[in-house]
């Protein structure tokens, strides 16, 4: 009897924490997007929360739209593909048998949406082990594609870093060093393969960066 | 010391019956009695009507009115005794609801104000982030991202000098955050210094990555 009135609570417990959890998405869009883009989304992330998918960026993605003072149409549009990409990054990294918490769902769907496939977001996951954490992986990445750098050539570079032990920090460097290399007149693909070859060949603990040509530092043989 | 008088002898002292009635081995007892309460003075205690009026209007004075009486009924502190006889149904009925009160109570996100985001707000998890644009025929800038609810009047920019760069420093709770500045109310412009991702609107939104070492544009 003792047993299974805990077992009841419990249940009642978990129950109630997951009804907790799902919030409310129409009061917290009340004033923010018209009545019916409000209802929309919220129809949307009840069924992405049934689905064990991450409801706060379709709500910040429908308070954007309505920011924006985009149409109501363009708006749950926008929601909607959203939630179809962090499902497919859901399937995705679960069925490559990673983690599939809500960060990284959020940036796999991302990757997704970037232009990354399937394989290549499963790829990049399962390459993030400690201290590399996958969302920032597979953000850096969806980054990195936006800016026009190849799938192929963004699973290689952040691949490469990973594998080469460089500090988890420089993964955040790689899009913003992809720019400078476009704005010194390298294609983005050009940018992306010297960056990775150049962390590839720099010992750690030294930037993977490429160095301009005339500003090589020379070595210290004295400095341990 | 006491002394036990007989059942007869203390009805005689009560002045139920009179020596004459007590049985003859029972009176010298009785008139012993009678002795030795005579030295007590009985006679009734007389008070001044003065007296009996100024205690009785003490009385009314701290009576007070019927609606004060009713005031301190409401106020002051008394003991209740509940007794109840419950069924063992209803008190795993009440244990659960107690339990699923305090669940919503511990998992329910709390009521943002306005250009906040909820849940990860401890300044312990944030990170001043400093957001600048250069827009020198701008009359109002601001950040809007999804740290702020996307709200154009939650975080407005500050001129920097007279050469038209605008400024603002954030605390950031870890974590990626989507941004975008807003030029003269109305006007969504990504970060020039960050490459940026598709917005799902047809426009670009900037992106910062917070972590516990600092914050990187993405």
């Amino acid at each position: 009897m003792r047993r299974v009135a805990v077992t009841l609570t419990l249940t009642a417990v978990a129950a109630l924490r997951l009804a907790a959890q799902a919030p409310d998405v129409a009061a917290r869009l009340a004033g923010r997007v018209p009545p019916e883009v409000a209802s929309a989304v919220a129809g949307i992330a009840a069924s992405a929360a049934g689905r064990g998918l991450p409801v706060e960026p379709l709500v910040q993605k429908a308070i954007e739209g309505g920011a924006k003072g985009k149409p109501a149409d363009r708006v749950i549009a926008a929601v909607r593909a959203l939630s179809d990409q962090l499902a497919a990054a859901a399937d995705a990294l679960r069925s490559g048998g990673g983690r599939a918490d809500a960060d990284v769902v959020e940036g796999g769907a991302y990757a997704l949406g970037a232009g990354l496939g399937v394989k290549q977001v499963q790829q990049l996951a399962r390459a993030s082990h400690a201290p590399y954490d996958a969302a920032l992986t597979l953000r850096v990445a969806a980054t990195l594609a936006a800016l026009g750098v190849p799938p192929e050539n963004t699973v290689d570079l952040v691949e490469g870093v990973i594998s080469a032990g460089r500090p988890p920090s420089e993964l955040l460097d790689l899009p913003g060093e992809v720019q400078a290399g476009v704005a010194q007149g390298a294609t983005p693909t050009q940018a992306a393969q010297g960056l990775g070859h150049a962390a590839a060949h720099a010992p750690p603990g030294r930037p993977g960066g490429p160095v301009p040509p005339g500003q090589q530092k020379p070595t210290n043989p004295h400095k341990p | 010391m006491t002394k036990t008088y007989h059942p007869l002898v203390k009805r005689l002292l009560d002045g139920e019956l009179s020596l004459s009635d007590l049985p003859l081995e029972l009176r010298g007892e009785g008139a012993e009695a009678l002795r030795l309460l005579g030295a007590v003075d009985r006679a009734p205690v007389g008070l001044s009507a003065q007296f009996e009026a100024r205690v009785m209007a003490e009385v009314r004075r701290r009576a007070g009115s019927p609606m004060r009486r009713f005031w301190r009924g409401l106020v002051e502190p008394r003991d209740i005794e509940l007794r109840l006889r419950l069924r063992p149904g209803i008190v795993w009925g009440a244990a659960l609801a107690a339990a699923a009160a305090l669940a919503l109570l511990l998992t329910r996100p709390s009521q943002a104000p306005e250009g906040a985001r909820p849940v990860r707000l401890a300044a312990r998890d944030s990170v001043y982030v400093r957001f600048v644009l250069y827009a020198p025929t701008a009359r109002r800038v601001a950040v809007a991202g999804t740290f702020n609810q996307w709200d154009q009047n939650a975080s407005p920019l500050a001129r920097v000098g007279g050469g038209g760069v605008w400024a603002i420093t954030l605390a950031l709770p870890q974590g990626h955050h989507q941004y975008a500045f807003v030029v003269d109310g109305g006007q969504w412009v990504p970060d020039p210094a960050a490459p940026g991702v598709d917005d799902g609107f047809g426009r670009r939104n900037s992106m910062v990555a917070v972590t516990a070492r600092g914050a990187r544009i993405l």
